[in-house]
């Protein structure tokens, strides 16, 4: 009977001095605040930056440590609505704009940032305005654009030399000639995409649906709520698709957008579509060629604004149910400073959102042209896969994927797309 | 005596309660929840869900992905029965074999090998080797003379999936070989010895003896591999970027969480794994009644 009572004493005393010693440490850990802060960019140079960053903001902060976590693109995509819908989520996180950000939001989960851009007038001015507007839903800002962005074609300079190309196409017939004279110059590619990948799909078809299809319709049709995707112009946009990945060879859909990118570095490759983030890598690499870009051209017969721009912002976000909404805050301003902005374009080589960040002692000519070209292009538009609902743009994205590798028929594809916008409205009319 | 009794006969239910709860949390309170939400139709932002019945499972009925990633599976098992049981079986009887005696631990090791390598690293390394330009195969098949076979091996609908499939055989035979040779090791030698002196071949040995001594094995291993089939999920996810070209090599764990994560219509998601399940449940009670199984 002692014994047992000796026992269950000993166990009484043991349960009490860890409660005690978990009490004292979570005192402790009161000291010090822990912000998740999960983004989308592990590959150098931008992780070496958000390393370097997060560094210097714990020094001059050392009440808050930064817990970062990241994963590439489509995971990124795939990890974040998972987050979202948890309770893990991370105090600080990265989103694409348009509807991607408008789902995020619909969550209810991420903060507005209306309050804080109210009370730091100079910190709300001090990003090109009109790249807030993609964040921005009935009024309310749930984003603050990092990176601005657009995809041209580039082109390897000494290959279109040799070809003997001297101007750069205005229209998609003229490209046409341009990808011919390069095959004839014995170029067996003269464009490549990564087609394994269905958002680098996504990108041509925005692009060409934004220049050949009237506005109004794809404004009506990337409404969840009215998109049928009936009008032909959807397929004759597909149809000047396949004309390109007719120029593509056999691999394209086996490769992806990185893999195509490095054989553009390595100079085996005349012309790709590419975006202004990824300069910054060809930037990196002293043996990579010269280049030059220009927008995609426009079509002859098109109904759309041939000097519009693809490209969307890329922002942070912040989340409504963090533990640590000030010290949040602390970092998404720290992150978006003027100088930190600067660093950024210094060492990443990518255009950012913020006003007089980018300057020619920081950056290279191509990236300053860049730069002018966003600001001269009379508007953007958003990367398909954000700027209608995710089961159209994957029944567009997989479809045509599939017409390129001879497995599906435009019709197919349409049917199937018809098929899923028939669903996201008999929804969007539930809602 | 009549309380020892009782204490007696709550000893094995409270030993096996923490297995029941354990069990009852993890897995089928999940499973009543899943078939619960595939009753419903949500988002993964939203908190509100609305009631539709049973409209998933006749949408489920006419989708034409859910056709190509069921005929994906099904070519997974018929394909892994074939080659990482029958022939995994046939791999562990030879280097069991007296004339393989000091080569067999060798070649067990080499077989094995893979097995202890992540499954994303083994992808990786495929991706390697199906690269359309630079990968191995390609250039091997130029160098040998063949180069009219050379293709976008992940890139073309019409091979993608059997490229993916090879994969996992050849990174999962080493383990079902493995489970082989520890059955055959437990075969009595004198039986061998008795079948060598009456006269039998290597071939009659094997099909008189080590076939009927390894029937248990035989169909653990293929539950195992049917059942892991009809789950595959990380090598299509990753050499063919969740089952392209377009859904050519789709399977129903990457359309599931497709349709979870990326198309975010998580009710769907919940009934495609209930269908999974279902699938599997049948195909082990199957195989159990076909093998006549399950007395060792």
């Amino acid at each position: 009977m002692a014994k047992r009572s000796a026992t269950v004493l000993l166990l009484l005393v043991t349960a009490l001095v860890s409660v005690t010693a978990g009490g004292l440490s979570e005192a402790k850990s009161n000291d010090v605040v822990t912000l998740q802060f999960f983004h989308r960019w592990p590959m150098e140079p931008r992780f070496s930056y958000f390393n370097e960053v997060v560094a210097e903001f714990e020094r001059l902060n050392p009440d808050i440590r930064i817990e970062m976590d990241m994963v590439e693109n489509e995971s990124y995509k795939e990890k974040i609505r998972v987050l979202i819908s948890s309770n893990d989520m991370p105090d600080v996180f990265t989103s694409w704009s348009d509807s991607f950000a408008l789902n995020l939001a619909r969550s209810g989960r991420v903060r507005s940032l209306n309050a804080i851009l109210e009370r730091n007038p100079e910190f709300a001015q001090s990003f090109i305005q009109s790249q807030l507007e993609p964040f921005t839903f009935d009024g309310i800002t749930y984003g603050l654009p990092l990176t601005i962005d657009g995809k041209v074609l580039v082109y390897n300079l000494s290959m279109w030399q040799e070809a003997g190309i001297a101007q750069e196409p205005r229209t998609f017939d003229e490209l046409i000639t341009v990808l011919d004279r390069l095959k004839s110059a014995g170029h067996e590619t003269p464009i490549l995409e990564g087609l394994a990948n269905p958002w680098a799909i996504s990108h041509f078809l925005g692009t060409l649906f934004q220049r050949y299809i009237p506005a109004d319709v794809l404004a009506r049709d990337y409404n969840e709520a009215t998109g049928e995707f009936t009008h032909p112009g959807y397929r004759t946009a597909i149809e000047y698709f396949m004309q390109l990945v007719g120029y593509m060879g056999p691999s394209a859909t086996s490769l992806t957008h990185t893999e195509v990118r490095n054989l553009f570095i390595a100079g085996r490759l005349p012309m790709m579509y590419m975006q202004f983030a990824e300069f910054g890598f060809v930037h990196a690499d002293p043996s990579s060629p010269a280049y030059g870009f220009f927008n995609f051209p426009g079509i002859c017969g098109g109904h759309g604004d041939f000097s519009l721009l693809t490209g969307a912002p890329e922002g942070l976000m912040m989340s409504e149910t963090s533990r640590y909404p000030e010290e949040a805050e602390r970092f998404v301003k720290f992150l978006l400073s003027q100088e930190n902005a600067a660093k950024f374009v210094e060492q990443v080589g990518a255009p950012v959102a913020v006003v007089g960040a980018v300057r020619e002692e920081n950056s290279y000519p191509t990236l300053m042209q860049a730069t002018e070209m966003i600001k001269s292009s009379s508007g953007s538009v958003p990367w398909l896969d954000n700027a209608m609902n995710i089961r159209v743009a994957d029944a567009f994205m997989r479809g045509v994927q599939s017409v390129a590798s001879g497995d599906m028929t435009i019709d197919q594809v349409l049917n199937s797309v018809q098929a899923a916008a028939r669903m996201v409205r008999a929804e969007a009319s539930q809602k | 005596m009549k309380s020892s009794c009782r204490g007696s006969s709550l000893e094995p239910l409270l030993f096996t309660l923490p297995c029941i709860v354990m069990l009852g949390v993890f897995v089928y309170l999940p499973l009543i929840q899943n078939f619960y939400f595939s009753l419903y139709s949500f988002s993964a932002f939203s908190p509100n869900k609305l009631f539709i019945g049973l409209e998933n499972y006749r949408l489920l009925v006419d989708d034409p992905v859910v056709r190509t990633a069921l005929i994906n599976n099904v070519r997974y098992a018929v394909i892994s029965v074939l080659i990482q049981v029958c022939f995994g079986l046939v791999l562990a009887a030879i280097l069991e074999d007296k004339s393989f005696k000091r080569v067999g631990p060798f070649f067990r090791t080499v077989f094995f090998m893979p097995v202890l390598m992540s499954i994303s690293v083994v992808c990786l390394l495929f991706g390697f080797i199906y690269h359309p330009i630079d990968g191995l195969l390609n250039q091997f098949l130029e160098i040998v003379g063949l180069p009219f076979l050379q293709r976008p091996w992940l890139g073309s609908a019409r091979t993608a999936i059997w490229a993916t499939i090879a994969v996992s055989q050849w990174h999962s035979t080493g383990y079902i070989m493995m489970l082989f040779l520890v059955s055959i090791q437990k075969i009595p030698e004198e039986l061998y010895e008795a079948c060598e002196l009456d006269g039998a071949h290597k071939i009659t040995r094997f099909r008189v003896v080590t076939l009927p001594h390894v029937k248990e094995i035989f169909f653990v291993a293929s539950v195992i591999t049917v059942t892991g089939s009809f789950m595959v999920f990380s090598e299509p996810y990753i050499l063919t970027r969740g089952g392209g070209p377009g859904t050519s090599s789709i399977t129903m764990a990457v359309y599931l969480y497709q349709s979870g994560f990326f198309r975010d219509m998580m009710g769907y998601a919940s009934t495609l794994a209930i269908v999974i399940f279902v699938i599997s449940v049948v195909l082990a009670v199957f195989q159990a009644m076909v093998f006549r199984t399950g007395k060792e």
